[in-house]
């Protein structure tokens, strides 16, 4: 990251019109995403906004770094490729609940394990959106929807407790209602040394309802300030909550990246003497 | 005097006939003999029947032999899984066990049976473990191979055990050679033959150097058969030179990461083979509409989906030219053999850079697990680099601009004021998602145009054989090593035949190939795909008059030998020439 020059959100924002309805909890995050980039000490050019498909995948082209807006699912394996190749750059991989835990549910598992040095934020609205209206991997049991013509039949998943189990060394939730600690946990997420997880609910207007919005203002809550952000257990009690939406930092503990590990690895690998790559195939003198 | 030999060495685990193989090919390569060495298992994990097979001339060789000229079996019941495989030559030496019968489908061959005792004559040198190296000194006297060069490639072999595991081997050798003098056999020896030492090298191997030649610093892969070499060798080698090797969760994800790396500046590759390249057909796709280069190895086998792991097959050449959704440009290189492999890998990177597209390299089996002894003065290619966007103040940066050739400069995440998305999405001149006819219509031209640019610069192929042919064979791949000694035999006798062999499948050196054809009295096509999917692609692309082509085409499992290809083109040439032939 560079900080020869102080930027701020307006140096962020790009100049293309969202395609997100009116009143969409996107609009907000992508507010934060704003806001965060500044706080996090990024530099427009240094950084990679990378999104697989789905209404909230749109968002690199809304935010003036470079962008990848990729494949349904796969936000995940291109950013690892672009943070692997070019370490100085600062990623963010953004997308759906339906593109992250569904179509890209093996590589979240697989980034998150690896430790990888990107933060990953879904903005979770409980539907496939951009499909007009279908049951996604966090749609609530029983909810009818466009394919789920007499009730969703299967159980949905809370995001954060996926991560949490599939060993992610930084998990946070956020509200798109609540710009403010939305942006901090965002800038948090950036910085952390490894895989960050923010799941972000950013209720869907158009197939959610105009009220679920408001709903969840009240049920939101913060991260009692004695949760122990190292302890794995504990940060699960804010999982699968049914009634309340509790936000903050679940989880943040430090080891070594999957960079750390790769960096390792080269320090072993040169240790072993010379690179002489056509030694095995040349005979041995007679 | 003869100038080449064919030996197999067929055991089970812990028998050593692989690494015997291995010795014997190096002694060879060492000497400067030419050397094709190939190997078959069982389905077991580790342990079970194994076989080897080594070619070895004095002269160049392309394809492995019709036929051997001595076995080694440490018991017969290995050899029943290799016996449609494995062709004797007339009055071909066997040597087993003594107490080790040979069974009917070998006594009736005419070949001649000697038994030694291997296990016993290793016990008495002091090397229970080493009845292959016994072997590998009876054949070495017996057909006159390098002694000195085996010795040298023991050392080297076994140069990180102890002292006396070295010197148990020597002397298993020394009682190998010794006890050849009591056999009283009476074979041609292979002739003299002393130039400088060549490599031994697979085509993997080839494939995977030439990705470190070329600049390749990030490899993305996922374990499998037959390509995981080249995610072993770049695992061991990336490291050493600053690079990045990772193992994926899937072939998607290897190639994701890939586009990732290469959108961030890297010189990018994965390898795999057909099951792997049907899940990256997806991201295929966006390399091509986001003009991001990647380079794939696919090392064919036998499909459709599982297919035939360890076998070779021709049968993925339909994918690779048009598998993923939409009007998608990619270019298709095929080596024809193990250094070709170098050359394609390489050629590959140039084009992916160049042209900002996904190149496939088409290897198969055959030339990817087989080691051939190659010049290292051979292992030498032109690089080419990445057109990378140049900058001026307060210019307007507009990533896919419209440029005669269809290649837009690139900017590297890093550089400042050109900051840009690129999309899966058909997008305008910024990268910016758009959905209009004459945007999508005028990005496809453009996508499409570097492929003129393309076939221009790399018109890659091989032609051999008579200069007027009577008969011309279409072929690709390792194919062509076959047909190419076919060829050298039946012009030898008479005939007047040439092949062409194109090196890059897409696009197509279509003038060249169509004036070719042209030229040609009679046509044949070879291939190892049942539908014929190389026949149908030409047909697509060039003029091949039906009256006068005829199509060899059958399933891959087996590779394709220098008789068949004999048998098939005897009936195409004319009547007066195989006469000649015969005569």
């Amino acid at each position: 990251m560079s900080c020869d020059v102080t930027y701020t959100a307006a140096d962020f924002k790009s100049d293309l019109k969202p395609v997100w309805c009116p009143g969409c909890g996107d609009f907000a995050v992508l507010n934060s995403v704003h806001r965060a980039l500044v706080a996090a000490g990024c530099a427009p050019h240094e950084t990679v906004v990378v999104s697989g498909i789905g209404c909230s995948s749109r968002l690199p082209g809304y935010v003036e770094t470079y962008g990848f807006n990729s494949l349904h699912g796969r936000a995940l394996p291109i950013a690892t490729g672009v943070k692997l190749a070019s370490p100085r750059l600062t990623v963010v991989a953004v997308g759906g609940d339906g593109d992250g835990l569904a179509i890209g549910g093996n590589h979240f598992m697989h980034a998150a394990r690896r430790n990888v040095d990107i933060a990953y934020v879904m903005l979770d609205n409980e539907i496939y959106g951009l499909t007009k209206g279908q049951a996604g991997p966090t749609t609530p049991t029983g909810d009818k929807t466009k394919s789920t013509t007499y009730g969703n039949p299967d159980p949905s998943i809370d995001p954060c407790a996926l991560a949490l189990a599939v060993g992610a060394s930084w998990v946070g939730r956020g509200f798109s209602g609540d710009v403010k600690g939305t942006t901090e946990l965002m800038a948090q997420a950036i910085r952390h040394h490894g895989f960050a997880f923010l799941n972000i609910i950013s209720p869907c207007v158009t197939w959610r309802g105009e009220e679920q919005h408001k709903e969840l203002r009240t049920k939101m809550r913060a991260v009692p300030a004695d949760h122990d952000v190292t302890d794995r257990d504990a940060a699960r009690q804010f999982c699968d909550e049914g009634e309340g939406l509790t936000v903050g930092v679940l989880y943040d503990v430090t080891g070594p990246s999957l960079l750390d590990e790769l960096a390792e690895i080269e320090r072993r690998a040169r240790a072993t003497g010379a690179a002489d790559f056509l030694k095995a195939f040349r005979p041995a003198a007679a | 005097m003869k100038n080449e030999v064919t030996l197999s060495i067929v055991g089970s685990g812990g028998d050593g006939a692989v690494v015997a193989g291995d010795l014997v090919a190096m002694a060879c390569a060492g000497r400067g003999l030419h050397v094709i060495k190939t190997e078959a298992y069982g389905p077991q994990i580790r342990g079970g029947e194994s076989s080897c097979t080594i070619r070895i001339g004095t002269a160049p060789l392309f394809a492995q032999a019709d036929a051997i000229d001595a076995l080694v079996v440490f018991r017969f019941a290995d050899f029943a899984r290799f016996r449609s495989e494995i062709a004797l030559v007339d009055r071909c030496l066997v040597l087993h066990e003594p107490d080790d019968a040979p069974p009917d489908v070998l006594t009736s061959t005419g070949a001649t049976f000697i038994s030694v005792p291997f296990a016993q004559l290793a016990k008495d040198a002091g090397a229970p473990a080493a009845k292959n190296i016994i072997a590998l000194g009876l054949l070495s006297a017996i057909f006159g191979l390098p002694l000195d060069g085996l010795r040298g490639a023991l050392r080297k072999r076994f140069a990180k055990k102890a002292a006396t595991v070295v010197d148990a081997n020597l002397r298993a050798l020394d009682a190998g050679i010794a006890h050849a003098a009591t056999l009283n056999v009476d074979v041609a020896k292979l002739a003299e033959h002393s130039e400088p030492p060549r490599l031994l090298m697979s085509g993997n191997e080839a494939a995977a150097y030439g990705a470190m030649h070329a600049g390749c610093t990030f490899f993305a892969g996922y374990p499998i058969t037959p390509s995981s070499e080249i995610l072993h060798l770049l695992s061991e080698w990336l490291p050493k030179s600053g690079g990045s090797c990772v193992q994926t969760e899937d072939e998607l994800s290897a190639i994701g990461a890939v586009v990732g790396a290469s959108f961030a500046g890297a010189k990018a590759m994965t390898s795999t083979s057909g099951p792997g390249l049907s899940l990256m057909s997806e991201i295929l796709g966006l390399s091509s509409i986001a003009e991001i280069p990647s380079v794939i190895v696919n090392v064919q086998r036998g499909g459709p989906s599982t297919g035939l792991p360890t076998k070779s097959e021709q049968s993925d050449l339909a994918h690779a030219l048009y598998g993923s959704h939409g009007d998608t440009p990619r270019v298709v290189l095929a080596p024809c053999d193990v250094e070709d492999a170098f050359h394609c890998t390489v050629e590959a990177f140039n084009i992916a850079e160049e042209f900002q597209l996904p190149v496939i390299v088409l290897s198969d089996q055959l030339i990817a697990q087989r080691r051939e002894t190659i010049e290292s003065s051979s292992l030498v290619h032109d690089v080419a680099d990445r057109r990378v966007a140049v900058l001026r103040e307060g210019e307007d940066y507009r990533r896919y601009a419209e440029t005669p050739d269809g290649v837009s400069p690139m900017a590297i995440p890093g550089m400042r004021g050109a900051t840009y998305q690129t999309n899966g999405l058909e997008h305008d001149e910024r990268g910016r998602p758009a959905s209009l006819f004459i945007v999508h219509e005028q990005m496809n031209a453009k996508r499409y145009r570097k492929l003129d640019a393309v076939a221009q610069r790399y018109p890659l192929f091989r032609r051999f054989g008579s200069e007027q042919p009577e008969l011309g064979i279409l072929c690709w791949g390792s194919s062509s090593g076959p047909v190419r000694e076919a060829i050298a035999e039946m012009n030898a006798g008479g005939a007047r035949i040439a092949a062409f062999v194109p090196r890059i499948l897409a696009p197509l050196p279509a003038a060249e190939l169509q004036s070719f054809i042209d030229s040609c009295e009679r046509i044949l096509v070879i291939e190892l795909s049942y539908s014929a999917q190389f026949h149908h692609y030409l047909r697509s692309i060039v003029d091949l008059p039906r009256q006068r082509t005829d199509v060899l085409s059958r399933s891959g499992g087996k590779s394709l030998s220098v008789s068949e290809v004999i048998r098939a083109a005897t009936r195409l040439v004319r009547a007066e020439t195989l006469r000649e032939v015969l005569a």
